[in-house]
């Protein structure tokens, strides 16, 4: 893989219709910068997207990649079968290219996790 | 107003202990009241888990006797905001995992764990462990639970004056801690002074903002 002379790639931000996000129904274009996460480029560009740990342990911030490709350096808690199902971090996930992802995927990766009895799916969902 | 009294009216029925108005006014401005009492049992395992392993970092910072009194400060406080939320959580129908690997896990805030492997006898390896790497742990934990108590004022603000008077007192705590270790990580790490504007506490653990009754004055 080779990053562009500006080291900068586009990323799609889709928000739900049915996400209670304000932005909820909007798509955004990014502009985000190798070194930066897409959770700071959204809020730096006025786009609120959820989280909370901000350091990749709570989900909060979970996304699905529709295309593209991103890396999670600094995951606290990030697994290969996340990697596998398409989910993102955006607290934490840096594009290395032209990326689209759909936000607001908590309730989905929780769910994931839980099936694989990993955390925080595995504490917070009784099977 | 009608001649009833106030208490009279809305979804619950008078003598109804089935329901709670606590939680019903909470539904009616807007914030569901379980998902909130959820992400409570989140919070209050990051400070749970932070409390205890914070206890170990304290224990590996050898001979600096001054970080080690500022980080019992913090550990104490930690202990503290997770003894002012138990109860709100039993108050929304809540209630502490049976099960603490269970709590540890759905906690909100990473593992806060002593920067170094084990060793081959099951012990901390310890040989290239830096005063300045415990430091940066115990800032970064500092940094999510500011995160997260923002993102719980953020919840309730304008709809459960209870959990956000909860909330916003742990913030102040959580901002003084953050302060506390910038000013240590810059001056260890960088040989910078960057104060952190305030410190005094009283006894360790003093909590100012956030301790309702003392828990237990003999802890």
């Amino acid at each position: 893989m080779t990053g562009r002379a500006d080291d900068t790639w586009t990323v799609t931000v889709v928000v739900p219709e049915e996400s209670s996000l304000d932005a909820a129904g909007e798509t955004v274009e990014l502009e985000v910068a190798e070194h930066e996460t897409i959770l700071a480029a959204a809020r730096s560009a006025g786009v609120w997207l959820p989280a909370d740990c901000q350091q990749g342990w709570c989900i909060t911030c979970a996304a699905r990649l529709v295309e593209g490709d991103v890396v999670h350096p600094d995951a606290r808690r990030y697994y290969d079968g996340d990697r596998e199902a398409d989910f993102v971090l955006t607290c934490t996930a840096k594009p290395r290219a032209d990326t689209t992802v759909v936000v607001d995927r908590y309730d989905d990766l929780l769910e994931h996790r839980a099936e694989r009895g990993k955390p925080p799916g595995s504490a917070k969902i009784r099977g | 107003m009608s001649d009833g009294k106030e208490h009279d009216s809305g979804s619950v029925e008078p003598g109804d202990t089935s329901k709670r108005v606590g939680m019903e006014v909470i539904r009616e401005r807007g914030v569901d009241p379980e998902e909130l009492r959820e992400k409570l049992v989140d919070a209050i395992g990051a400070e749970f888990t932070t409390y205890y392993y914070y206890t170990n970092l304290r224990m590996h910072l050898a001979g600096e006797e001054d970080y080690k009194e500022i980080t019992e400060d913090a550990r104490l406080e930690d202990r503290a905001h997770f003894e002012l939320v138990v109860p709100r959580v039993y108050e929304l129908e809540g209630s502490l995992p049976n099960d603490i690997r269970e709590f540890a896990d759905r906690a909100s805030c990473p593992d806060a764990e002593v920067p170094t492997p084990m060793d081959d006898d099951g012990g901390f390896d310890t040989e290239d462990l830096e005063v300045e790497d415990i430091l940066e742990v115990l800032l970064e934990a500092e940094r999510c639970a500011i995160r997260t108590w923002s993102e719980i004022c953020d919840m309730t603000r304008g709809a459960d004056p209870r959990t956000y008077d909860m909330a916003q007192r742990i913030l102040n705590e959580e901002i003084d801690h953050e302060a506390w270790f910038i000013e240590l990580l810059s001056k260890e790490r960088d040989d910078e002074i960057n104060p952190a504007g305030h410190f005094a506490r009283g006894e360790p653990g003093d909590a100012p903002y956030s301790t309702n009754n003392r828990f237990n004055d003999s802890a």
